[in-house]
């Protein structure tokens, strides 16, 4: 009798659950999953959108895509960035969390805010910004001529390589503050006292730093990889505004040359195709994560 | 005296911290100095790389005026950041607080479902959602602009992870005391997850203002225009007038950093989750 | 305390959104009972340029046919905005979100009308005289014999030079017109190294110069419905040209659009400009420069006055106008046979007409100081008469494109065949062959 009385509280209770979180699940399910299917259906067929047609072979989308070179070239280009930016990111977030967590540091207030600050700048002023420093008759060029680090103004953007390397700049100056915020209130949440502890312990900085930060920072590393990861593969802004993809397709994107294949540039638009090479994006997406969770997940 | 001496010797010790900082600052900065300064100078100036303060601010503040209706394009940019933020945070956070609070197995499976959806590519869902939501006629409206990302995995895990620091004992506790589950969440979890809602409330916020893509597709009124599409529409003539533009760069920028000024405390508080 | 506050708050901005979002849905209905009557609605881009030439056609309209009139301009980002709201409107199959008409880029509506022919109205019977219209502009526009759109600009290509800078290398503008590209290249490294700056330039991303020196010479990417781009012995000429006129000095090549306006040509780097005479405006920016150019016709590979035209847009009616007949009347009374229209276009915007008739009014014949007092907008029209009709496809910015990347490919190093031949491959990939 009580045992019954207690499921049934149970139940009304996983039931409030439920309704709780219905909601959210439902905008989910409409706004994203339904849609997804719909494009999935699309990358199977081909044509134009008002009047599209199945593949024959079926997955001939999927096949095509192996043997394009833009596309193969913006796969490696994304993957660049993303082993290049996203270590250099984290760790110097890190370093500036923990730098900025120090009791005794003033005027934190400040520090903290001026590296959060370029991730507020609206996208259109900070890709101007950086193309016109970055010009042949640009700043860092005055600057770097000045100090005879170089002989001649150098077309940055022009030049495949160097273009890679602002893209990258670029990237780590937007978001390395935006990643800081997370460490930095992560490493509030250490006792001062672990420290003291490990300074009596006669630990230095650099052991507390990999035996006592990083151990308990992990939830939020991993939340950050993960989020960094799927920012990195689905780059677009950047890839559009800086170099459009420039010079000769050196460094487009993937999510650039989608959305060339949608809307963009060529006039030429081929949804199915796209959605195809999205699925591709979303496949990585998924296993990237999924990797990154399993390896970094040893709590429970 | 000793501890006057320990502490500046602790500064003196900080100092190439504080040098390593200035410089990082000082690289941070730098490009929104220039946005300010470019603001105030003619377009040749900005073009030819001036960054210094000029005295067109005025000037190009009224260009601006008379060539576009920068108050409307701040109206509904408001408007539609505002609703979507205030929506968002209630619809993820009785999410997550479901999944946290009430969680078992299936509510667990579900939500690694749902975190599927935050791998999406925006481009792959746009067609299907524009033919959808142009069925149910919600082109132009703020409906149109908010539905797609009311609703966002990113969101619910953030409330969910934090719900972890919520008290289950105080909730025992409110239910003996006659609080039905609703109650319990807009009572005691609304007001103890303050500073989670305002990081929730601030990402929410940037996103929805700076939002360019999907307001390009939805919004083809230009009644419905939002300031990123404004901005756009200033540089994609044959000539941009570069002075006017980061004028109105400068407005597009103001509202997310106040935004983020007034609440960053609660925002770094709120995304690893402290409870009050 | 606190807490009321913020409940307060937080029920006050919901009312207040939700009482927005109604409002949001109201204008929507009303926008669309407003539809017929006498009034249009339009997508159009560049207030510098094409809005003015509406709003004179409005006006025109207004002032001498039907004084109820009213044209609402509905200003887009740019000319992509329009292509995206067609293709968008299309794969939805709701057209209702489109306006009456659109200005639309003319290289592009062959494959959107052949996409999506449910988003047109073809203009039928309208009262426009054809033959008045330079035919390479009517060709974009003109598909299966049906006409679906009235020109509005005039792509042709004008070479305009700095008289005073070739006057240093000691040249004048003669010299340049009807010359060959290798006198032009030759004059192009006087001028450079006299003077520092350079004879030609093309947005490195851009790549219309081939496009324009190939239609120069009457011929296409494209043969057959097929890339012709490796057998193609004038392109592979043209583009061994481009090639050395970089190396030379004699080529600026901007790494982007923006770059080769604000810098390149208002930055005052270059001595001379080929490209569509809607750059025009953009050259004239530079006021201490007036007088010191003048426009002239293309080289040519054999020596002959070379004619071509690079990009320009023409009106068409949507499948979802509301008026269908107002709109033709519209369009037939002001960019279909209206002078007025034409030269208030060209006084407002910098907009010139490929209209025959329009050439002939004073506004078209007056001297312009920025040229050295000549009459420009005369000689363009009279240019533009020349210009060859070369094969177009739907592929053509594709082409372009992958012609552009192997052209930088080969600067940086590239061998000259390799890169067309991956252009070629690219393309053939693309359009599915």
């Amino acid at each position: 009798m009580k045992q019954k009385k207690r499921m049934t509280l149970l139940g009304k209770q996983s039931a409030a659950g439920w309704a709780f979180l219905t909601p959210a699940t439902i905008l989910i399910a409409i706004m994203a999953f339904w849609p997804m299917i719909q494009a999935f259906i699309m990358s199977l067929q081909t044509g134009s959108s008002a009047n599209m047609q199945w593949n024959d072979p079926i997955f001939n989308n999927y096949t095509r895509m192996f043997a394009d070179k833009v596309f193969m070239t913006s796969v490696g280009n994304t993957f660049l960035y993303l082993i290049i930016q996203v270590p250099i990111m984290l760790i110097l977030a890190i370093l500036l969390a923990q730098l900025l967590n120090n009791q005794h540091l003033r005027f934190k207030g400040f520090f903290r805010t001026c590296v959060f600050l370029p991730c507020a700048t609206s996208l259109v002023s900070y890709a101007l910004i950086f193309k016109s420093l970055f010009a042949t008759d640009g700043l860092v060029n005055a600057v770097l001529v000045h100090l005879g680090i170089l002989q001649e103004n150098y077309n940055f953007l022009g030049n495949s390589a160097s273009a890679k390397a602002v893209i990258i700049l670029a990237l780590i100056w937007r978001w390395t503050g935006y990643n800081m915020v997370f460490y930095l209130a992560g490493l509030q949440n250490i006792e001062y006292s672990v420290y003291e502890a490990a300074k009596i312990d006669g630990a230095n900085g650099w052991k507390t730093f990999w035996r006592i930060t990083v151990p308990l920072l992990k939830p939020t590393i991993i939340m950050t990889f993960i989020m960094s990861i799927n920012g990195t593969l689905q780059l677009f802004d950047e890839s559009v505004n800086l170099t459009n993809g420039g010079p000769a397709n050196s460094t487009i994107t993937m999510s650039h040359y989608i959305y060339n294949n949608s809307f963009g540039a060529g006039g030429v638009s081929n949804f199915g195709y796209a959605t195809a090479m999205c699925f591709f994006v979303f496949v990585l997406v998924a296993v990237l994560a999924f990797i990154n969770m399993k390896v970094g997940d040893t709590r429970d | 005296m000793t501890e006057k001496k320990n502490r500046s010797m602790i500064q003196r010790r900080l100092i190439p911290t504080y040098i390593f900082l200035i410089i990082v600052a000082f690289f941070s900065v730098f490009p929104f100095y220039w946005m300010i300064s470019a603001a105030t100078n003619t377009t040749f100036d900005v073009a030819n790389g001036k960054i210094t303060f000029g005295g067109e601010l005025l000037t190009n503040f009224q260009n601006l005026l008379a060539n576009y209706d920068l108050w409307r394009a701040m109206g509904n940019s408001f408007l539609y950041a505002v609703v979507q933020t205030l929506l968002a945070i209630v619809i993820c956070s009785l999410a997550g607080f479901g999944f946290e609070l009430y969680h078992d197995k299936w509510k667990d499976r579900l939500f690694s479902v749902l975190l599927l959806a935050m791998m999406i590519p925006q481009v792959a869902t746009m067609i299907p959602l524009f033919k959808m939501l142009s069925s149910m006629k919600l082109l132009n409206s703020v409906w149109g602009f908010i539905l797609p990302s009311l609703s966002t995995p990113f969101l619910i895990m953030l409330f969910r992870q934090n719900s972890r620091n919520f008290p289950v004992d105080t909730m025992e506790a409110a239910r003996i005391d006659g609080l039905n589950e609703f109650q319990i969440f807009y009572r005691m979890y609304m007001p103890m997850m303050k500073a989670t809602y305002a990081a929730a409330g601030v990402i929410t916020f940037m996103n929805a203002w700076n939002s360019y893509l999907w307001p390009k597709v939805i919004m083809t009124m230009p009644e419905a225009q939002t300031m990123p599409m404004l901005i756009a529409n200033m540089s994609g003539g044959y000539t941009t007038d570069y002075g006017m533009l980061m004028v109105g760069v400068l407005f597009c920028s103001v509202p997310t950093m106040v935004v983020f000024f007034i609440l960053q405390k609660q925002f770094a508080e709120g995304i690893t989750g402290a409870v009050k | 305390m606190k807490k009321r506050v913020l409940s307060i708050l937080l029920a006050g901005v919901m009312a207040f959104s939700l009482a927005a979002c109604g409002g949001g849905s109201d204008e929507g209905d009303q926008a669309e009972q407003e539809g017929g009557g006498n009034k249009l609605t339009v997508f159009a881009w560049d207030p510098a340029f094409n809005i003015p030439a509406l709003e004179a056609a409005a006006a025109d309209y207004k002032e001498n046919v039907n004084p109820d009139f009213e044209l609402e301009i509905l200003e887009q980002a740019a000319s992509q905005d329009v292509e995206t709201a067609v293709t968008t409107a299309a794969s939805a199959g709701d057209y209702s979100n489109l306006p009456d008409m659109v200005l639309f880029q003319d290289h592009y509506i062959q494959r959107y009308v052949a996409d999506y022919p449910d988003a047109w109205t073809p203009l039928g019977d309208i009262d426009i005289n054809w033959d008045d219209f330079a035919a390479e502009k009517l060709d974009y526009s003109t598909i299966d014999g049906e006409h679906y759109g009235v020109p509005v600009d005039n792509g042709t290509v004008v070479c305009a030079y700095r008289t005073d800078l070739l006057a240093e290398a000691g040249y004048t503008i003669d010299d340049l017109t009807g010359c060959t590209w290798d006198e032009f290249m030759e004059i192009g490294k006087a001028v450079y190294d006299k003077t520092g700056k350079a004879l030609l330039c093309m947005n490195s991303d851009g790549n219309d110069l081939p496009y324009m020196m190939m239609q120069a010479e009457g011929v296409s990417q494209f043969k057959d419905g097929k890339p012709y781009i490796t057998e193609n012995e004038t392109l592979v000429t043209i583009v061994e040209k481009l090639v050395q006129m970089a190396k030379d000095g004699t080529l600026l090549m901007p790494n982007s659009w923006s770059d080769y306006t604000d810098k390149a040509i208002q930055g005052d780097q270059v001595a001379g400009v080929m490209n569509g005479n809607w750059i025009i405006p953009t050259i004239e920016k530079v006021d201490a420069n007036s007088g010191k150019w003048e426009i002239t016709t293309m080289p040519t590979l054999s020596g002959e006055e070379g004619y071509a035209s690079n990009g320009g847009s023409s009106l068409y009616i949507t499948s979802n106008c509301s008026n269908v007949d107002l709109a033709k009347d519209f369009l037939a009374h002001t960019f279909g046979g209206s002078t007025v229209t034409y030269d208030n276009a060209l006084k407002d915007g910098g907009v010139i007409s490929t209209y025959a008739p329009a050439g002939e009014t004073d506004v078209y014949n007056e001297g312009v100081e920025y040229f050295n007092n000549q009459p420009i907008y005369a000689d363009i029209v009279e240019m533009g008469t020349h210009v060859q009709i070369v094969e177009q496809s739907d592929y053509h910015y594709s082409a372009r494109n992958y012609v552009g990347t192997a052209i930088v490919n080969i600067i940086n190093g590239a061998d000259t065949m390799e890169a067309l031949q991956e252009a070629e491959d690219q393309l053939n990939f693309e359009m599915g062959n």
